[in-house]
């Protein structure tokens, strides 16, 4: 069933979170990508899902659009997890988020929702909207984010279950552990990206629709636009990162060879999309600087051919050292094996 | 135009005056600067670690300013924006600078912080700034699977990112005296700082090791292992 609503504010200006409604919301901003959900939007209302059973939470999938959603788009939100889905309709919001663009209408379901959570999905809007949307709010700001439920506390006494948002410290020495019941404006954060949830919830849901009008000047002007080849980098729940020294052919068989939700990376040329990404696993080869792991949950290996050592003092979960007389293409055809096996391993 | 770069050491633990991230904003800046335009630094910094990165800075901008005070190293992403924000409004900016990749919190709020208080408008995840006039910047981002260059109407805040071509640190150039103005948090424009522990999160350790493997299989079995 579909329902309309009044038009948003467009000023952007913050709403009142004194007053919360009895039952928790969880909201997640729906990333579209050719009018379909990103992997990591259906992971991340899975996770809301996981959470909402035990907190007995409403989970919001919220899309930024200029029409209507497909009905499958819907039910695949649906089945993901979402319980009802609130669409903001306004002119320019198919073109990717910009908080100039899209803050506003993101704040007007935000203050339709009163969330306890916004979970954002890896990889998309949330690295534009997520930073803006805490600021507006007074909110807390986790990102990359791993969510952590914890039922041997016991449900607090207006009904939520101890549900915390994990996220690294600077310095990563230390995780912050951040209980969205002691704060008492929103949490916002950006989860991890990871592997397709199974199916959580029923693909017949309500859709809200709230008409967000004519937006008022912005100031942002399009000059040019092109496909990003690097697209997939930041939506990976894996991410292979090369040392440029192995080659060009090392990389191009490794990109060959990935399977879906895996990613391969040039250290050195995609390092701007690397920078968006926030992998479950990071597989770096080569004397490879590994950026900062993602979240607490997230894992690093390093591969490190022919007595290569990484740069820096960061190291990772997992070290392989790989005898030098293994070619390099013996070896990326192992670390492809690999990749099929982790990726079959974590599927649902 | 007036370009103010917010250098990292607000939140970096490294030792060094300038990390990674914040050489390759001055770089961003530097080319700013060589088209005409003026840079100033600001940084938050103790008395005792100033001269250090004054003496960094000195070849790199036009005008370098401290906001005083270690409370910021242990503030939210909200104090720090409206610290910094209020240093900015009095120094002066049509465009600020930020750079989020580096060591340490690389998606940091704070760069959208300073916007909201600025009242400016507020772009992430910036790779390249093609040009900068007094109709706005011009930049390169990437966002939804798509690479656009866009016009951004000024003030603007600009967060960063490392892009490849880029050098780590700005060309050097011959070595100058630079005498660093000092900006208090006392004043009471500045406001109070807030330490909003619940914002911030719980401390807990992250105890973490390194298991060696000898093979793709092992490889595998260990990335899956709960």
């Amino acid at each position: 069933m579909i329902s309309r609503a009044s038009d948003a504010r467009p000023d952007g200006a913050g709403g009142d979170y004194t007053a919360r409604p009895p039952l928790p919301n969880l909201l997640v901003p729906i990333d579209l990508r050719d009018a379909a959900p990103t992997a990591p939007s259906l992971f991340a209302l899975s996770e809301g899902r996981r959470i909402a059973r035990a907190a007995g939470a409403t989970v919001y999938a919220i899309a930024l659009a200029e029409g209507e959603l497909a009905p499958e788009t819907v039910s695949r939100l649906g089945r993901a997890g979402a319980d009802k889905v609130l669409v903001c309709e306004g002119a320019g919001l198919d073109a990717p988020a910009l908080d100039a663009t899209h803050g506003a209408a993101l704040l007007a379901a935000v203050e339709r929702v009163s969330p306890l959570l916004v979970l954002f999905p890896a990889g998309g809007a949330g690295l534009s909207l997520g930073a803006s949307l805490a600021a507006r709010l007074g909110a807390a700001f986790a990102g990359p984010a791993d969510l952590e439920v914890t039922e041997g506390d016991g449900p607090l006494p207006d009904g939520v279950g101890r549900v915390f948002v994990r996220f690294w410290a600077a310095g990563r020495t230390s995780y912050r552990r951040l209980d969205p019941v002691d704060v008492e404006r929103p949490v916002v954060a950006i989860l991890a990206s990871s592997g397709p949830g199974g199916p959580a919830g029923d693909a017949d849901i309500d859709v809200d629709v709230i008409s967000c009008g004519p937006q008022p000047p912005h100031g942002i002007e399009p000059v040019a636009s092109e496909p990003d080849d690097g697209a997939q980098i930041p939506l990976a729940h894996a991410l292979v990162l090369v040392d440029p020294s192995l080659g060009p052919a090392f990389l191009a068989q490794l990109r060959a060879g990935a399977p879906a939700g895996v990613a391969v990376a040039d250290a050195a040329q995609d390092l701007a999309a690397v920078t968006a990404a926030a992998p479950e696993v990071l597989i770096c080869v080569g004397a490879v600087a590994a950026p900062p792991i993602a979240t607490p949950r997230a894992r690093v290996a390093l591969v490190l051919p022919g007595g290569a050592e990484p740069p820096g003092a960061r190291t990772g979960d997992v070290v392989w050292r790989v005898p030098s007389d293994v070619a390099p293409d013996a070896l990326a055809r192992q670390i492809g094996e690999a990749l099929t096996s982790l990726t079959r391993e974590r599927a649902p | 135009m007036n370009v103010l770069v917010c250098l990292r050491v607000t939140a970096r633990t490294s030792p060094a005056p300038l990390d990674a991230a914040d050489a390759q904003v001055l770089a961003r800046a530097g080319a700013l600067r060589a088209g005409g335009h003026t840079v100033t630094a600001l940084y938050s910094s103790t008395a005792a670690e100033s001269e250090t990165v004054a003496t960094s800075l000195g070849p790199h901008v036009d005008r370098a300013v401290r906001v005083a005070g270690d409370e910021l190293t242990s503030s939210d992403f909200h104090t720090i924006g409206q610290v910094l924000a209020t240093a900015i409004r009095r120094i002066g900016a049509d465009l600020v600078l930020a750079p989020v990749q580096g060591e340490d919190e690389p998606l940091s709020a704070a760069p959208a912080s300073i916007a909201r208080h600025l009242g400016a408008r507020y772009l992430p995840l910036v790779e390249e700034i093609v040009g900068l006039d007094a109709s706005g910047a011009e930049v390169s981002l990437r966002a939804g699977g798509i690479r656009r260059r866009i016009r951004v109407a000024l003030p603007a805040v600009l967060a960063t990112t490392p892009g490849p071509g880029l050098p780590a640190a700005p060309p050097a150039v011959p070595d100058r005296s630079l005498s660093v103005e000092t900006v208090g948090l006392s004043d009471p424009e500045a406001t109070v700082v807030r330490r909003r522990t619940e914002l911030l999160g719980r401390p807990e350790p992250a105890s973490r090791g390194t298991q060696t493997v000898n093979s793709a299989a092992e490889l595998v079995a260990a990335l899956t292992r709960p």
